[in-house]
Order: C-alpha cells, then sequence, then structure tokens
C-alpha cells in the first residue's frame, strides 16, 4: 500500500507539471483527491490493512496528499501568470496613439498679456480701478491738462458720440475719477479698451492699455524708474535693460517714454528695433501739478507718478506677431496658439 | 523734421559721430527716428558737361553722346533720356561707378555701340521721385567734381520726432541751441546784413492791427527791385536736404528762413494791396477770400484775416491769399513776419480744414522775438541773392509785448521729485544754458526769465524737467516706493471677471475680443428686437459696419463664429466677456455701460480621438455651459421656454434670477444664420453679467457628511410629451418629503413601447437618514407620495 501511494504521488506530480491549463489541472486535482478519486479510494481501502500498520499508511496518505496539493497549487500559480501574462499581451495599449485629452480653451491673448501685467502691479500692492468706454471730453482731455486748443489733441485721433462726449482715448482718465473721489494715498492699475480714430495696416482703431497711477507723500522720479525696472524684468526677464528718454505728454512733468533692449536682437541692432537696440513700450512721468489742482490734491504735500502702456504692442512684442489685426480677428488657429 | 547734420554744423561745433549725436538727441527728447546718409551709396559719379549728341545707329529711342567728365578725354554714353542738350552739366556715372541701391555701372555694349558710364536722373541718385529725365545741373557746376560734394550729399539727415509742446524744436536754430546746451558750446547764429535804400518803408505803407490779442506782433518790410530767378546750389542743397523742392530764389528764401528760424513769413506784391497798406483784424461774418489754393474761404468774425485797406488779402498765419500773390509782374514785395495767438489759428484752421506748414508752426507757438530776425534775415538774403533794393526801416507794430515770464525753483524740490540729487550750481546752470535768464539767486534756489521760445514753461515743474533732461534721466537712480493702499476695493467686478475668463476656459471655451463696435444693420441681421436698435452712435466712425458702440455681444461672436466657420475652422466653443453700451438716460451726460457674457458653440464636442466618434453640440451642451457659468456666481438660475430674435422658436430660452431676466440661450435660426453666411448650427447665448457680478453670496454653509448609506430608487412614468420634465423633478422634490434628498432624470425617451405624443421620464431618487439606515417602507411610503401627486397633476402613468 506504501508502495502504490509513493506511485500514485511520483505519477501525479508528473501529470500536474504537464497540465497545459487550468481546467485539465482541476480534472487532475479531481481525479487524484476528489470524493472519487485515486487516494481517496485507497484510503478507503485502509480498513483491510492490519491495525498496526494503519497509522502509518494514514500519514503516508496525508503526507502524499499535501504534496499533490501544492503541487496543483504551484501548477495554478504558475499556469495563472501565463494567462495573465497573455491578456496583458493582447490588450496592450499603443502607446504611439495620443491620449484622449480633456477640451481645452484659450484665454484671448490681450486679456492674457493684460492679467499678467496687472498681477505684478497688484502683488506690489497696487490696485485694479476701472472707468467708463464713452467718457467725458473733460476727463478724457481738459482735466487731463489738455484744453480743448491743445496741440497734443492732435494726436489723438478722437472718436466723438457728441460734443463733449468721446470715446476715451487713453485710461488716464480713470486717474482724475478715482483722485476725485479718494484723498492720497493712491495706488491704483487700470486696464481698459481704448479708441483712437486711425485704422491702417498698424493700427487698431480699439486697443487695449493699462494705466498705473501712485500719489503719496514723497513720491519720485527715481521711484518710477524703480518701479518700471521691476515690472520690465519680470515680465520681459531679468537680463532685459530699461532706457528712461525725455518725452511730452500733458499731464505728467518731467514725462518720459520707455524702451527697452531689443529682445531679438539683444542691443545689436536690428528690423525690430529699426538698428536702434530699442524698442519703445510705454510712457510715464510725474504727475502734473495742474492735474492735482483739477483733482483737489496739494500738489506740494503729494507727488505722484503716472505710466500707461499699450497691452497690444507689448503682446506683440513678446510673441513676435507681425499684424494687430490678427489680435481683434479672433480665428481660431490665432487665438489658440496662446 | 529732417535735420542736416551738414547744416546744423554750421551753427556749432558738432564732435560727435552721428550716431553718437542720434542717441544723445533722443536722450534730450528729441527723438531721431532714422538717420539717412544720403551719398553713402554713390560712388564716381562727377558733374559731366555734354558735348555731341549723335544718332544711334540700330535705335531710334537711344542717342550716342560724347561727355566731358574732366578727362582728357570726354566718355562715350549711350543715353535714352528725351531731355539730353549738348552744353548742359549733368551727374554722370563713371565706369565701377555706384549708385543707391548698389546698382553697378560700367562699360558695356547697348545696341552694338560701347556706352562706358551713365547720366542720371534725381531718381537715380536717391534725390526723389523725379525719373523723368536726366537731372540738369547749373550751368556753371564745376565739371568733373565729385557729385555727392557737388550735392552736399556727403551728409547725414536726422529724422527728428518733434513733440507738440517743443515748437521750438521745428527749426536748426532750436536744435543747435539744444544741443549747444548738452554740449556747453557756443552757437553761432548767422549775422545780417542789409543795405537799406533811401526811401522810408513808413512813407510807402503802414500796419494796423486791429486785433492785438490775437495778433501782438506784426512787422512788414519792404522790398523792390526784385530779380526772381534760380537759388544758387548751397541754398538748393539746404532745401533738398530739408525734403523741400527749390522754386526761385524768393520763394526759396522764405522756406529756408522758415528752416533756419522756424518762423513763417509771407510775401505780398505790394502793388496789389489797396492803399498798399495793411490792416490786421477779424473777417467780417460772410466775407470771402481766395487762398493761394484756389479755394473761396467764407470767413467769419472769428477768423483773423490780414486786410489792406478794403478787403482781406490772407488768412493770417494760415495762407496768403490769390489776389496778392507774388508772380512774374511783382516788382515791389510787401514782406509779412508775425505773431500769432495759437489758439485761434488752430481754431481757424480746423473750421476750414487747412494744415499748412505756417500753421502748425503758428498753433505750436513761435518765437515773437524771432519775427525780427527772420524778416532781417530774410530781406537780406533776398537782397543778396535776387538784388532787391530794402525800403529803410521796419514796419514793426508790437503794442502790448508779453511781460516776461518768470518761474522759481528750489533745488531742493527738484531732488525731491526726481529722488536724485543735483547740485545747485548745476540745476542753475542748466537753466542758463538753455536760455534762461537768472533774475534772482539763493542756496535754496533762483528765479529765472523764460526765454521767449518757451511757450512751454510756466512753472516749477517745468524747469524741473530741464534740470532732469540736461542732467541725463539715465543718471537718476532706482528706488522702489511704498506702496500704500486704502481700504476700500475700487473694482470688485474686476477680480470676479478675470476669475470667471479663467473658469470658462478651464471648461474648454476660448475667449474672443471683439471691437466694440458695431452697427445698426447687423443688429438687423441677428432679428433682435428693435430695442437693441437703440445705439450710441459716432460721430466721425471709421466705417458703415463700425458706425455706433455695439448693444449686444450677438452680432460680434456671430460674425466671429461665422468667420471661423467659414475658414474651416468648424468646431467652436467660444466665450466673449465685454461691455455693450446703452444710450445716455435723460438726466446722464455719458451713456451706460453693462457688462455681459455670451457663449457660441458649434460643430463637433470635445477633443477629437480615434477611439471616439465626435459628436455635435445640441442646445443642451449650451445649457450646461450656462448652468455652469451661472454656477460659478453661486445663484440659482430658473430657464424657461421663450421667444427671441435670433433663435429657433422652440429651441430657445430665457434665463432669470430672483424674476429678473439675464438673458436668452437658443439655437440660432436658420434665416440668421444665412444671413451670417453660414448653414453649421450655432447654439449661442447673451447673458447680462452686472447683477451677478453685484450679487455676493454668502459664504457656503458646512452641511453634515452623511454617516448612513443613501436608498435609491427609480421611478419610470409616461406623460404627454408636452409635460417639461423638470416640472415632475420638482414636483419629486416638492412633495418627497424630508428623507428625499435628491433627485436626478436619468432617462427621457420616447418611440417603441411609447404611445404616440406620450414620452417616458425615468428619475432615480434618493433617500437619507442623518440617524439611521433606511427601512424600505420608509421609502416607499415617500415613492408612493409622488407617484400618487404625478398622477394627480400630469395624469402619470407608472411605466
Ligand atoms: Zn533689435
Amino acid at each position: 500500500m506504501q508502495d502504490r501511494l509513493k506511485r500514485m504521488q511520483a505519477e501525479g506530480i508528473a501529470e500536474i507539471a504537464q497540465a497545459p491549463d487550468t481546467r485539465a489541472l482541476d480534472d487532475i486535482r479531481v481525479a487524484l483527491l476528489g470524493r472519487k478519486g485515486a487516494l481517496t479510494e485507497i484510503l478507503r481501502g485502509l480498513g483491510t490493512a492490519p491495525p498496526d500498520q494503519r497509522p502509518a499508511i494514514g500519514k503516508a496518505a496525508n503526507a502524499v496528499k499535501k504534496a499533490l496539493e501544492e503541487a496543483i497549487d504551484a501548477r495554478k500559480t504558475v499556469l495563472e501568470t501565463q494567462v495573465a501574462r497573455r491578456e496583458a499581451r493582447e490588450t496592450a495599449v499603443d502607446m504611439s496613439l495620443p491620449g484622449r485629452r480633456p477640451m481645452r480653451g484659450h484665454m484671448h491673448l490681450v486679456p492674457q498679456v493684460a492679467e499678467e501685467i496687472l498681477g505684478i502691479f497688484l502683488e506690489l500692492g497696487f490696485q485694479a480701478a476701472t472707468g467708463p468706454d464713452v467718457e467725458t471730453e473733460y476727463y478724457n482731455f481738459d482735466s487731463l491738462n489738455t484744453p480743448p486748443d491743445h496741440p497734443a489733441r492732435d494726436l489723438h485721433d478722437t472718436f466723438f458720440v457728441k460734443p463733449g462726449v468721446v470715446l476715451r482715448s487713453h485710461t488716464s482718465p480713470v486717474q482724475m475719477r478715482v483722485m476725485e473721489k479718494h484723498a492720497p494715498p493712491v495706488a491704483v492699475v487700470v486696464p481698459g479698451r481704448v479708441y483712437r480714430n486711425d485704422y491702417d495696416a498698424s493700427h487698431s482703431p480699439m486697443f487695449y492699455q493699462i494705466e498705473g497711477l501712485l500719489v503719496d507723500k514723497g513720491v519720485s522720479f527715481a521711484d518710477l524708474k524703480g518701479t518700471l525696472l521691476l515690472f520690465i524684468h519680470r515680465f520681459f526677464g531679468p537680463d532685459t535693460e530699461m532706457r528712461f528718454r525725455p518725452h511730452f505728454f500733458p499731464f505728467t512733468e518731467p514725462s518720459a517714454e520707455v524702451d527697452i533692449s531689443c529682445s531679438v536682437c539683444k542691443g545689436e541692432g536690428c528690423r525690430l528695433c529699426k538698428n536702434t537696440g530699442w524698442l519703445e513700450i510705454l510712457g510715464c512721468g510725474m504727475v502734473h501739478p495742474v492735474v492735482f489742482g483739477y483733482a483737489g490734491y496739494d500738489c506740494e504735500t503729494y507727488t505722484g507718478y503716472a505710466f500707461g502702456l499699450g497691452i497690444d504692442r507689448i503682446a506683440m512684442l513678446r510673441h513676435a506677431i507681425d499684424n494687430i489685426h490678427h489680435l481683434y480677428e479672433n480665428d481660431l488657429r490665432f487665438l489658440e496658439q496662446f | 523734421m529732417r535735420v542736416s547734420l551738414n547744416w546744423l554744423k554750421e551753427f556749432l561745433d558738432i564732435e560727435t559721430g552721428v550716431d553718437g549725436l542720434a542717441e544723445k538727441m533722443t536722450m534730450l527728447g528729441l527723438e531721431i527716428e532714422s538717420v539717412e546718409r544720403p551719398g553713402a551709396e554713390i560712388n564716381k559719379v562727377v558733374v559731366g558737361q555734354i558735348v555731341s549728341i549723335e544718332p544711334h545707329p540700330k535705335a531710334d529711342k537711344l542717342v550716342v553722346c560724347k561727355t566731358d567728365v574732366g578727362q582728357p578725354q570726354p566718355v562715350q554714353i549711350v543715353c535714352g533720356a528725351k531731355n539730353v542738350r549738348v552744353g548742359d552739366r549733368i551727374p554722370t556715372a563713371l565706369d565701377g561707378a555706384t549708385l543707391p541701391g548698389a546698382v553697378g555701372i560700367g562699360c558695356r555694349k547697348m545696341r552694338g555701340v560701347e556706352s562706358c558710364g551713365m547720366m542720371c536722373s534725381a531718381h537715380e541718385l536717391g534725390l526723389g521721385e523725379d525719373h523723368s529725365g536726366l537731372m540738369i545741373l547749373e550751368p556753371n557746376a564745376p565739371i568733373g567734381q565729385d557729385i555727392v560734394s557737388h550735392l552736399g550729399l556727403d551728409d547725414a539727415i536726422l529724422e527728428v520726432e518733434v513733440t507738440p509742446n517743443r515748437g521750438d524744436w521745428a527749426c536748426m536754430i532750436g536744435v543747435a541751441r539744444e544741443l549747444a546746451a548738452l554740449f556747453e558750446t557756443p552757437i553761432r547764429v548767422p549775422e545780417v546784413h542789409i543795405a537799406e535804400g533811401a526811401q522810408r518803408a513808413a512813407r510807402l505803407s503802414s500796419v494796423t492791427i486791429e486785433a492785438p490779442e490775437l495778433c501782438p506782433r506784426y512787422i512788414g518790410r519792404l522790398l523792390s527791385g526784385v530779380q526772381v530767378g534760380p537759388s544758387p546750389s548751397w541754398l538748393c542743397q539746404r532745401l533738398l536736404a530739408a525734403g523741400q523742392r527749390p522754386i526761385n530764389n524768393i520763394v526759396d528764401v522764405t522756406n529756408f528762413v522758415l528752416l533756419e528760424t522756424g518762423h513763417p513769413l509771407h510775401a505780398f506784391d505790394y502793388d496789389k494791396l489797396s492803399e498798399n497798406r495793411i490792416v490786421v483784424r477779424c473777417a467780417k461774418q460772410n466775407e470771402t477770400l481766395e487762398t493761394l489754393d484756389g479755394q473761396v474761404r467764407k470767413l467769419d468774425s472769428s477768423m483773423l484775416v490780414i486786410a489792406d485797406a478794403e478787403r482781406p488779402v490772407a488768412l493770417a498765419g494760415i495762407m496768403g491769399g490769390h489776389d496778392s500773390e507774388v508772380g512774374e509782374s511783382t516788382s515791389r514785395v510787401f514782406l509779412e513776419s508775425a505773431y500769432f495767438e495759437p489758439v485761434s489759428i488752430r481754431r481757424t484752421a480746423r473750421a476750414l480744414g487747412m494744415q499748412t506748414e505756417a500753421s502748425v508752426r503758428f498753433q505750436r507757438g513761435a518765437d515773437p522775438e524771432m519775427a525780427l530776425f527772420a524778416i532781417n534775415r530774410a530781406a537780406g538774403l533776398v537782397q543778396e541773392l535776387a538784388g532787391a533794393e530794402v525800403a529803410a526801416g521796419l514796419l514793426d507794430e508790437y503794442p502790448n509785448p508779453p511781460a516776461p515770464v518768470e518761474v522759481e525753483l528750489r533745488y531742493g524740490r527738484s531732488d525731491d521729485v526726481l529722488g536724485t540729487c543735483v547740485a545747485p550750481r548745476e540745476q542753475r546752470g542748466i537753466l542758463e544754458r538753455l536760455g534762461f535768464v537768472t533774475v534772482r539767486s539763493s542756496d535754496a534756489g533762483c528765479v529765472v526769465r523764460v526765454p521767449s521760445w518757451r511757450h512751454d514753461v510756466s512753472r516749477e515743474a517745468d524747469l524741473i524737467e530741464e534740470v532732469a533732461r540736461l542732467h541725463g534721466y539715465d543718471k537718476i537712480g532706482v528706488t522702489l516706493p511704498t506702496v500704500r493702499q486704502i481700504d476700500e476695493i475700487l473694482a470688485p467686478e474686476e477680480a470676479k471677471l478675470r476669475a470667471l475668463r479663467r473658469f470658462l476656459v478651464g471648461q474648454g471655451l476660448t475667449e474672443v475680443f471683439n471691437w466694440t463696435f458695431d452697427s445698426a444693420e447687423a443688429v438687423r441681421k441677428c432679428g433682435l428686437p428693435e430695442a437693441y436698435l437703440d445705439m450710441v452712435e459716432l460721430q466721425n466712425p471709421i466705417s458703415e459696419q463700425n458706425a455706433a458702440m455695439r448693444s449686444t455681444l450677438i452680432p460680434g461672436l456671430l460674425a466671429t463664429a461665422s468667420r471661423n466657420l467659414r475658414h474651416g475652422n468648424l468646431d467652436l466653443a467660444a466665450f466673449e466677456i465685454g461691455p455693450v453700451y446703452g444710450p445716455a438716460k435723460n438726466d446722464q451726460e455719458l451713456p451706460d455701460q453693462y457688462t455681459r457674457l455670451a457663449i457660441a458653440l458649434s460643430g463637433r464636442k470635445g477633443t477629437h480621438h480615434w477611439g471616439r466618434a465626435p459628436e455635435p453640440y445640441d442646445f443642451y451642451d449650451l445649457k450646461g455651459y450656462a448652468e455652469s457659468a451661472l454656477g460659478f456666481f453661486g445663484v440659482y438660475v430658473q430657464f424657461d421656454a421663450a421667444d427671441f430674435g435670433p433663435f429657433q422658436s422652440g429651441h430657445c430660452g430665457r434665463a432669470s434670477w430672483a424674476g429678473q431676466p439675464l438673458g436668452y440661450l437658443g439655437m440660432v435660426g436658420k434665416e440668421v444664420l444665412r444671413a451670417f453666411e453660414t448653414e453649421q448650427a450655432i447654439f449661442l447665448l447673451e447673458f447680462d453679467l452686472d447683477p451677478l457680478l453685484a450679487h455676493r453670496p454668502p459664504p457656503p454653509e458646512f452641511q453634515t457628511v452623511p454617516a448612513y448609506p443613501a436608498s435609491l430608487r427609480d421611478m419610470a412614468v409616461v406623460v404627454d410629451a408636452s409635460v417639461p420634465a423638470g416640472e415632475l423633478e420638482a414636483t419629486a422634490r416638492q412633495v418627497g418629503g424630508a428623507l428625499l434628498k435628491r433627485v436626478e432624470i436619468f432617462d427621457v425617451y420616447s418611440g417603441k413601447q411609447i404611445p404616440e405624443g406620450k414620452k417616458s421620464v425615468a428619475m432615480n431618487l434618493f433617500f437619507q437618514a442623518d440617524d439611521r439606515t433606511l427601512k424600505d417602507e420608509e421609502t416607499l411610503a415617500s415613492w408612493d407620495t409622488i407617484l400618487k401627486h404625478l398622477q394627480e397633476r400630469y395624469g402619470a402613468q407608472l411605466r
């Protein structure tokens, strides 16, 4: 009987090792260990064995059972792993195919750049202020030291709604609106649409500006330079150089135009910068005493600076856009680039 | 303004090279826009004289010339110009010459005849547009002389942008003055020599100023025996360099003096002035004047004229009159040099739509002192160049010379404003170099008299700018200010709009940014109601399509959508946020401005993918975006079926919040699509944002996270197709009791198995209690109640 058990174990293990799949393995398990299986058969014949041998045979039978069960489990693991591998191979992803992307929207470049610039000044402690697009001549010109017959009015090809009412030609009227309502200190940035009756290959009759105004005791021209240098370094990069040039605006004195070193040629001179190495980006200056007069501010106690930048121009410079009209044609093939 | 470096060097010594000078001028505020070097590209071109002309044996249109170029032998040149004449002196390019545009000249055969060089037109030398024929030089041009030096082309022309406050810069003396101040070098003003005749001007004519407030100064001089003829080459060179064409010696002198001094002059034919005298007065109502350009101008009493004893003979400071024009028959000239009030000139020029070289100068403010120098300079030159006799004495009416303007500069204030430290001596020195005269001076500051040409200086800030400019903007340091803020949010909507933009972009929408112009026609094209035609109109629009400010975002967004569709961008999910405008209310000065949101969907949704067929947008995608955008503001919005112009009936709804309509959404109607030249369905909405921007919902209050599981029950009922599914849902919510936490419609179906005219609506009902797991009986009771109400109210049948 012991011999039968041994033979059975050897044959069983060999058979298990050959089992091609889990179903065959299951059949083998039933044939060997099932209720009508070979081992059960042997154990059933235990009664015919001499009583003194029975414990030894029982023990041996259990050992065989255990060995067979282990062999089956081991084989099962092997077979299952094989199956899993095959399945994984068959369902493998094609890494060369594109993913299923969520839909992506694009913010228009003009508000995008405006927001970025606004953010820099908000971080410095300025806050946003706004005003109407359709504006009185008083706010757009007169109160900004540009009386009706001032030659500077020729620089702005102004849209008129009716006598005394215009489309604002710059964001500066908001300066006066804020100062009229609030005593100093004032620290505001003003984003908004502005309008000039100038429509050709390089001009759009509507464009976008950001204005800044700081009024407090002791604000100086050096502060203006420092603020704008910080802005330029953050927006255009820390290696960008800044140049202040004297200029004229009716509502600031002294006034300046600000250039940055040309991003294309790094100052060597190229077509973009007309061989000067510099690109003009904004106008600024110290708030004119006459403007403070209109605002009811004491121009002996308070000084202030103001600056205004054209977002369109800055966006075009930074992204090398060759035509302003791309900005307002709203072709998706343009919008989706940014 | 074009500034010739050669000319400039007559006024002061300049040691800097052109590039350095341009940089320095720019840093003074005299911005250099470009530097032109006219002769730089011209090589081996000399003055030649045609000595013979023979016909070309093989070509009718060509001739064979022999030209003396100052060498032992004349050169043979085949030429096709029409104006070849023996004896003329012509710029002649020799063998090996180069011309502007890198044109090379050599010896070659032209139709079989050797041609060695080229005779040039002005255009070929880069001097203007005239290429009609050869450029004829004056008869005494030295043969063989290099043309670059002969024409003064060895020059640099600086194109200067003159800002409107600095009219005094718009002349050679003005620029020279500024540079002299910078370089701390003296300026050489040309000397004037006049040999006055025996006759006294005062006996020949008179000047009466009847409007001294508009014409503070008027100077006249009388010239006779003028020989009109060509100007000498030095004068021509100056004019050419400034971009002006020489005409004759008289005209050229006035132009030259204008360029030199910035002061406009005018010449009258003395014999055509009634009573030979001048009256400066305002025009009489409806008086007329034929100006030099041949136009008859209707004048009014606000306009200043120069008149003779009877009638106007010139529009003061703008343009002369036709009748008193100096012509070939003129023998005696009345020369005018005046100072007119800028505002009056500006108004008249505007009213008549005239802008002349003279009016621009007077508008910016001429120099009443320069008037005297200018007239003497001109008289001297006319005498020298045209052999005129100058009558003795000036007719100089200057009734009330303005009191000199005095301004105080406090050195400490200047340092404070500039945030720097400039020594008092330097500050005062700068002003003096610029022509300011110190009246009083102390350690703390000085009082200076403003020069007559500086109309832009009237207060301390103006002097501080002068200090900063001449000291150098680049020498002022950089500091960062302390930014103090006030306890009030000035534009609370700004931050919300920025967040909304980001939110919508995050949801897959792309932002468009249209012009805010529109037209009534576009509003009509959209089928919008009459109210939208009430637009803020522009008096001077750029075009009919942009004649007014938009009253709605719809036409602009539809046009953008249509343009994209027509350009092959077939899938579009876009939004625009921006202002629209409505006419001013009764008592308001300014129109109303509202902020709106518009969304447009068209084509297929989502990103395209190989593994999934793209689905077209439908109304519910639009409504989803609407709900999502409104959800951003934390408000509950009611949607109702509605009819609205641009939209297809039955595919349109109105959104309202707290009983207030916010706007409409829907599928754009077929006719509107056709009007916008597209066929593809577009889903569009426009909402008012102002009430939402003003709304400040309380921060969301924490709700206990349920500790016990929810029980889910379904209910599917069949109702008439016309019953809004949303009402079934609302009814369920209303009668479902406290345990019913949520109702969701998960299926709406009509078709097979559902009777004609009916639809099946299936809902998920979520029940939940805070303190226990619900038993079936508990939820069933609520379920029964809901069903009962649906049956009673809508005749619903359980499916
Ligand atoms: Zn460059």
